[in-house]
C-alpha cells in the first residue's frame, strides 16, 4: 500500500477543485505522486484511481502512454535525454556514451548506488536548444559531452 | 430523404447515417475491423476506406456520415491498395500462428489478409514478442495477435461499465491488459472476448479443442442463470456443447451475456451428474431402473396418502424448472395427490414482492421492458445489486447512468459504487426507516395524481418521519438526505429495481408499502430482480399453494370451478402449505412426503441445520437434481434430471416475457413431465400428453394471461406482456393494508450488535454456478465484507481469516475491508460453502409469508 500523506491529497484535492471533471486532474495527479514516490507503482496508481474514482485500469492506460512517467522505481535523480530528431542531428545519441562512459547508465537502468535513471525522451519541446535533457525538472539544453558531466556533478 | 450512390447504385435513407450503415442497409459489403454497431463510433483501423468523389482523400466509412448526392466507391483500385497497405501494417507485428490459433477460421484478419492482404510482408525487423498469458482462469491473452483495434477496451469500459482493460504503452509497443498484467479479476462477462476480430483474448475454457468449422451445430436459446433471460448460441459438435456465445444484435440482451452466460455453460459436462436413479435401500442410495423408481415413488406416496391424508404430501419447484414441468408438477399435486402444498423458491422474495405490488396497482405492475431501464430519467435501486444478480439488466442501470441519469442505492452494490450518486448501505431497520422518510418528503414536493383514490388514503394516513429523525437514526447525513429527496423529486420516469434482501426482513411488508408509495409518488416502473430463470414462470404456473395458473386465487370459487372442469380434475378448496411453512411442517412432523424438483433446499434456505433436521424428519423424500445435493443425500429416491440444454421447454422472465430453451444435446434422463406424468398415471390421473407442445396448449387453454400464445409466437419473440394485448386483471386489493407503525418500530429498533446481510454474488448465484469449475475458479475464496471501523477495532487486515460466529453456528471466512459499509452491517455472499446460510436462522414476516433474516447477529472472532 502506498501511505499517503496529508499533503499529497490536499495538493491534489485542490486541483481537482479546479476542474469540473475528476478525469482533467489524472495527469497533475500522477506527476504529484511521481514526485513524491519517485515511480508509479501499481498501489500509486490504484490509489490515484481511488481519489480520482476513476477505473485503476484506465488509469494505467494513461500512466504507460507517457514517457514521462516511470514505472520501476527510479534513482535519486531522473535524467530524460531526448534523442529525437533535432537532437539527434545536434549529437544527442553521442551524449549517450557519455552517459554509459562516465555513470554506467544505460536506458531504462538505474545506476547501482540509487543515484541516476535514464530514460530515453521523443523530444521535450527544446530543440531550439538542441541537444537538450531534463534532469528531474530542470531544463538543461546545448549540451555537450563536458556540459553533460559537469551539470550531473550537480546532482548527489 | 438523403439521397446517394454507392457502387453506382442509388440508394435513398430517411436518417443521415454512416456510410457504412447505408452501405449495409443496400446489402454492400465494407470490411472492418474496428467497428461494432454496439460500440460508438472509431474509425481507427482504417480498413472500411472508401472513395468519395469530390474528396481528395479516402474516408473511413464507419465514421462518415452521409450527405445528399454523395457518390461512394467501395472497391476500387485506389481503396483495395490502401487496404493491402494497411493489413501488410498490421502484419508487421502479427506472428502469423494461424495453424494453432483457435480463431483461424472466424478471424476477421484472416479473412481480410486472404481477400486483400499482400502474400508477403517487406519488413525485415524482428516482431514484438509478447509470451500468450495463462495467468487467468478462464480468459487466454495473446497479445503478438492484437491488432489494437480498442474494441475490448472500448466494450469493456463503455458497455460492460467494468473498465478492467486499457491499452498499456503507446505506439507499436502498446498492448491490451488487465490492470494486474495477470489475471483479469473483472466480472467476466466475456463481452471482450466476444467482440475481439483475432485470436487475441479467448476463452480458455475450449482451448484447442475445436475449429470454427467443426461446429456442426447452433441451437439459439435462453441462459439457465437467471431472470433476465439472455438469449444464448450453444455451438455443438457430435453430442459435446462446445461452448456458448452471444450472437451481438440477438435477444433482449443484444448480444451481452454475463459470466454466468458465457462461462457457466460447464455444468452440463460435469462429471458428477447423476445418470441412473437411486433408492435407499438399507440406509444407503443405489442405483435402481427407472421404472423401478417411478412405481416405488407412485406407491410410497400413494400409502402415505391413504395414511396421512393428501397434505401430508407437499412439492417444491426450483427456479430452473420450465414452465411445462412446473404446470405438470402442480397438476399432478392438485389433481393426482389431491393437496395444494405446492410451492417453489419464487415464495422466498420475488412472489411476496410481486404479490404486494399487484395488490395495490393489478396485475402485471413489474412486467416491464429491460430496456426501458437505460431510457429512464433516474433509477433508485433497493435491496440487492442488479449487476450481481440480474447483471445484464445491471448494464442498463450503468447505461442510463452514463447518459446522465442519476442513480440513488439503498443496500450494498458493488457494481453501481462508480455508478451512484447517492448510496446509503442500510441496516433492515434504517433501510425501512429512510423509506418512509423518503416518502414523507416526496409527498411534501409531489401532488398525487388522483388515480388510485384508495391508495392515495393510505399514502396520505402514513405517518411523517421527519429527514432530521431519519438521518439520526441511520447516521446518514442531513444534508445527502435532502439531496437525494430533490434527486427522486426531480425524476420523470424513474425506474425502480427491487433485489430480495428488502423482502426479507421483518419490517420488509412495511418498506413494500413505502416503495410502492414512492413508486406512485415518482410514476416510477417497478422492475423485481429475479434469481433464477424461471421464478416468474413458476408463479405463472399455479406452483402456489394459494393461487391456481395465471395468479388466480384459489380461493375464488368461480376460478377454481372453471379449472377443475378444463382439466377434469378436483382441485382441493383450502390453500396448502409455502416452501418454508412446508419446511416448519416437516420439522414437526406434519409432512411425511416431500417432493423436491430440481431445488437444493439445504443450499437454497436460510438455516442449513434447521433444514437439515427437517429434511431428516420426512418419511418418504424424493429430489429431482442433476447432481447428488445436500439435499439430494437425504432422499429415499433420487432421480436425475436433464439438464437445460437437454430438454424442450419455455422460460417466462422477470419482464415477463416468455422464451424457449432448446434441446441441444442428448442427455442421460427422462424429462420432468415425464416422470411426473407416469406417477400420476399410477396414481390414478392420465394426463395424456405426448409432448411438451400439448402441455404448452393445456397451459394457455387454462390461463387466461398466456392466452392464444403459441410456441411459434413465443420464436418469433412476440411474447412481451400482456401477451396479444390482454386480458389484465385490474382489480385491486388494497383493503386490509394496515398503516405501518412506523414510530413504533423506530423506537423499539434492536440496534445492537452486528446484523449479517447477504451480498448477492456475480459468481456464486447458489444454484447451477457451484457445479460450473469455471465460475468456481473465478473467486473460490469464501468472505465477509466489513467496514473499516470494525476492522480496525479488531485489527484485522485484508484477506486475514476470521470465524463469523451467530446463534445458528460459525464459518471461517477471509476478511473484505470495505470503507462504505457502516459498522453494524457485515456482508456474506452465498458461497457454496462458507456461505451465509449456514449461519443465519429465519422468522417468517407475517404479512409477506418470507422469511425474514434480520434477527441474525454475529461475533467476529480472530
Ligand atoms: S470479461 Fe468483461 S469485465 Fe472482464 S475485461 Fe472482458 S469486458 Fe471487461
Ligand atoms: S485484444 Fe482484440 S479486441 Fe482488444 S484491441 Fe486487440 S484485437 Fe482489438
Ligand atoms: S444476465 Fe442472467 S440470463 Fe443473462 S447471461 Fe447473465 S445469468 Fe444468463
Ligand atoms: S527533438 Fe529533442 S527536444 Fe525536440
Ligand atoms: S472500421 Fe472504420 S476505421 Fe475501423
Amino acid at each position: 500500500m502506498v501511505v499517503l500523506n496529508q499533503k499529497v491529497l490536499e495538493e491534489i484535492n485542490r486541483i481537482k477543485s479546479k476542474y469540473h471533471d475528476s478525469r482533467s486532474c489524472l495527469l497533475p495527479a500522477l506527476y504529484i505522486f511521481q514526485r513524491e514516490y519517485g515511480w508509479l507503482s501499481p498501489e500509486a496508481l490504484e490509489a490515484v484511481g481511488e481519489i480520482l474514482n476513476i477505473p485503476k485500469a484506465t488509469v494505467k492506460g494513461v500512466s504507460t502512454f507517457y514517457a514521462m512517467f516511470s514505472h520501476k522505481p527510479t534513482g535519486r535523480h531522473l535524467i530524460q535525454l531526448c534523442t529525437n530528431v533535432a537532437c539527434m542531428l545536434m549529437g544527442g545519441e553521442r551524449l549517450l556514451d557519455v552517459l554509459r562512459e562516465q555513470y554506467g547508465l544505460e536506458p531504462n537502468i538505474t545506476t547501482p548506488d540509487n543515484r541516476f535513471s535514464l530514460v530515453i525522451m521523443e523530444c521535450i519541446g527544446a530543440c531550439d536548444t538542441a541537444p537538450a535533457m531534463l534532469v528531474d525538472t530542470d531544463f538543461h539544453g546545448n549540451l555537450t559531452g563536458e556540459k553533460v558531466i559537469d551539470i550531473l556533478e550537480k546532482y548527489k | 430523404m438523403i439521397t446517394i450512390t454507392i457502387n453506382e447504385k442509388k440508394i435513398t435513407l430517411e436518417k443521415p447515417v454512416t456510410i457504412l450503415e447505408a452501405a449495409r442497409s443496400a446489402g454492400i459489403h465494407i470490411p472492418t475491423l474496428c467497428h461494432e454497431d454496439i460500440l460508438e463510433p472509431y474509425g481507427g483501423c482504417r480498413l472500411c476506406l472508401v472513395e468519395v468523389e469530390k474528396v481528395p482523400r479516402l474516408l473511413s466509412a464507419c465514421t462518415q456520415y452521409i450527405t445528399e448526392g454523395m457518390v461512394v466507391r467501395t472497391e476500387t483500385e485506389r481503396v483495395i491498395e490502401a487496404r493491402r497497405a494497411i493489413l501488410e501494417f498490421l502484419l508487421i507485428n502479427h506472428p502469423l500462428d494461424c495453424s494453432f490459433c483457435d480463431k483461424a477460421g472466424e478471424c476477421d484478419l484472416q479473412d481480410l489478409a486472404m481477400k486483400y492482404g499482400p502474400a508477403t510482408g517487406r519488413f525485415a525487423e524482428g516482431k514484438r514478442k509478447h509470451p500468450e498469458s495463462y495467468d487467468d482462469p478462464l480468459i487466454v491473452r495473446n497479445m503478438e495477435r492484437c491488432v489494437l483495434c480498442s474494441k475490448c477496451v472500448r466494450m469493456c469500459e463503455d458497455v460492460q461499465g467494468a473498465s478492467a482493460l486499457c491499452i498499456t504503452n503507446r505506439g507499436s509497443k502498446s498492448y491490451v491488459e488487465p490492470f494486474s498484467g495477470g489475471r483479469y479479476n473483472c466480472e467476466y462477462c466475456g463481452n471482450c472476448l466476444t467482440v475481439c476480430p483475432v485470436g487475441a483474448i479467448m476463452s480458455g475454457l475450449h482451448r484447442h479443442d475445436y475449429r470454427s468449422w467443426l461446429i456442426e451445430r447452433e441451437v439459439e436459446t435462453v441462459c439457465s442463470y437467471c431472470g433476465v433471460g439472455c438469449s444464448l448460441l450453444l455451438q455443438i459438435r457430435g453430442n459435446s456443447l462446445i461452448r456458448t456465445v452471444p450472437k451481438i444484435g440477438r435477444g433482449l440482451n443484444r448480444g451481452l451475456l454475463c459470466s454466468k452466460g458465457r462461462f457457466g455453460y460447464d455444468y452440463i459436462s460435469n462429471s458428477e451428474r447423476l445418470d441412473t436413479p437411486l433408492i435407499r435401500r438399507n440406509g444407503e442410495l443405489q442405483p435402481a431402473a427407472w421404472s423401478e423408481a417411478i412405481t416405488h415413488i407412485a406407491r410410497r406416496l400413494k400409502e402415505i396418502k391413504e395414511n396421512h391424508g393428501s397434505d401430508a404430501i407437499a412439492g417444491i419447484v426450483s427456479g430452473r424448472c420450465t414452465n411445462e414441468d412446473a404446470y405438470v408438477f402442480q397438476k399432478f399435486f392438485r389433481g393426482a395427490i389431491g393437496t395444494n402444498n405446492i410451492d417453489s423458491v419464487a415464495s422466498l422474495a420475488y412472489g411476496p414482492a410481486q404479490r404486494f405490488f399487484e395488490r395495490i396497482f393489478g396485475q402485471g405492475v413489474t412486467a416491464n421492458d429491460i430496456h426501458g431501464i437505460s431510457n429512464s430519467d433516474g433509477i433508485f435501486v433497493i435491496g440487492g445489486d442488479p449487476t450481481g444478480i440480474n447483471p445484464v439488466l445491471g448494464l442498463q442501470v450503468r447505461s442510463a447512468c452514463k447518459k446522465g441519469a442519476p442513480v440513488v442505492v439503498m443496500g450494498y452494490a458493488e457494481g453501481l459504487k462508480r455508478f451512484s450518486k447517492h448510496a446509503f448501505i442500510t441496516n433492515s431497520t434504517t433501510e425501512t426507516v429512510l423509506l418512509a422518510s423518503l416518502v414523507s418528503e416526496i409527498k411534501k414536493k409531489k401532488s398525487l395524481p388522483g388515480e388510485r383514490p384508495v391508495f392515495e388514503e393510505i399514502i396520505s394516513g402514513l405517518q411523517p418521519v421527519p429527514l432530521k429523525d431519519a438521518s439520526e437514526m441511520s447516521g446518514f447525513g442531513l444534508n445527502d438526505l435532502v439531496d437525494t429527496v430533490d434527486t427522486l423529486s426531480n425524476m420523470i420516469n424513474p425506474s425502480i429495481i427491487v433485489g430480495r434482501d428488502i423482502v426479507q426482513t421483518s419490517t420488509g411488508h412495511m418498506s413494500l408499502l413505502f416503495l410502492a408509495a414512492l413508486a406512485y409518488l415518482l410514476n416510477g416502473r417497478i422492475y423485481l430482480l429475479s434469481e433464477l430463470p424461471n421464478e416468474q414462470g413458476l408463479l405463472d404456473m399455479g406452483c402456489q399453494p394459494d393461487m391456481l395458473p395465471s395468479g388466480r386465487p384459489l380461493t375464488i370459487e368461480t376460478f377454481r370451478t372453471r379449472c377443475e372442469e378444463t382439466l377434469g380434475i378436483a382441485i382441493p378448496s383450502t390453500p396448502g402449505l409455502n416452501y418454508v411453512e412446508m419446511i416448519e411442517a416437516a420439522h414437526a412432523g406434519r409432512i411425511k412426503a416431500l417432493y423436491v424438483m430440481g431445488e437444493d433446499t439445504v443450499q437454497g434456505l436460510p438455516d442449513r441445520n434447521y433444514v437439515s433436521d427437517a429434511l431428516r424428519n420426512v418419511e418418504f423424500l424424493v429430489v429431482q437434481d442433476m447432481f447428488l445435493t445436500e439435499t439430494a443425500q437425504y432422499a429415499d429416491v433420487v432421480l436425475p434430471s436433464l439438464s437445460w440444454a437437454e430438454k424442450e421447454g419455455s422460460y417466462t422472465n422477470l419482464e415477463r416475457r416468455v422464451q424457449l430453451t432448446k434441446k441441444a444435446v442428448e442427455g442421460e434422463g427422462i424429462e420432468e413431465w415425464k416422470i411426473i406424468s407416469e406417477m400420476s398415471k399410477i396414481l390414478g390421473l392420465d394426463m395424456g400428453y405426448r409432448s411438451v407442445t400439448d402441455i404448452f396448449t393445456e397451459i394457455v387453454r387454462i390461463s387466461h394471461i398466456y392466452r392464444e400464445i403459441t410456441y411459434n409466437d413465443i420464436t418469433s419473440g412476440r411474447c412481451m406482456w400482456p401477451y396479444k394485448g390482454g386480458p389484465l386483471r385490474h382489480d385491486v386489493h388494497i383493503e386490509g393494508i394496515e398503516l405501518p407503525d412506523i414510530v413504533s418500530v423506530m423506537k423499539n429498533a434492536d440496534e445492537s450488535g452486528v446484523q449479517v446481510r447477504r451480498e448477492a454474488h456475480l459468481f456464486h448465484s447458489q444454484n447451477a454456478s457451484r457445479y460450473s469449475p469455471a465460475l468456481q475458479s473465478i473467486s473460490p475464496e469464501p468472505y465477509v465484507k466489513m467496514s473499516e471501523t470494525l476492522a480496525g477495532r479488531l485489527s484485522l487486515r485484508d484477506g486475514e481469516h476470521v470465524k463469523v460466529v451467530t446463534e445458528a453456528g460459525s464459518i471461517t471466512l477471509s476478511v473484505h475491508r470495505d470503507p462504505c459499509l457502516p459498522e453494524n452491517v457485515v456482508l456474506i455472499p452465498p458461497f457454496e460453502k462458507g456461505g451465509i446460510f449456514e449461519i443465519t436462522k429465519w422468522k417468517v414476516n407475517p404479512v409477506t409469508k418470507a422469511p425474514a433474516l434480520d434477527g441474525n447477529r454475529v461475533i467476529i472472532e480472530t
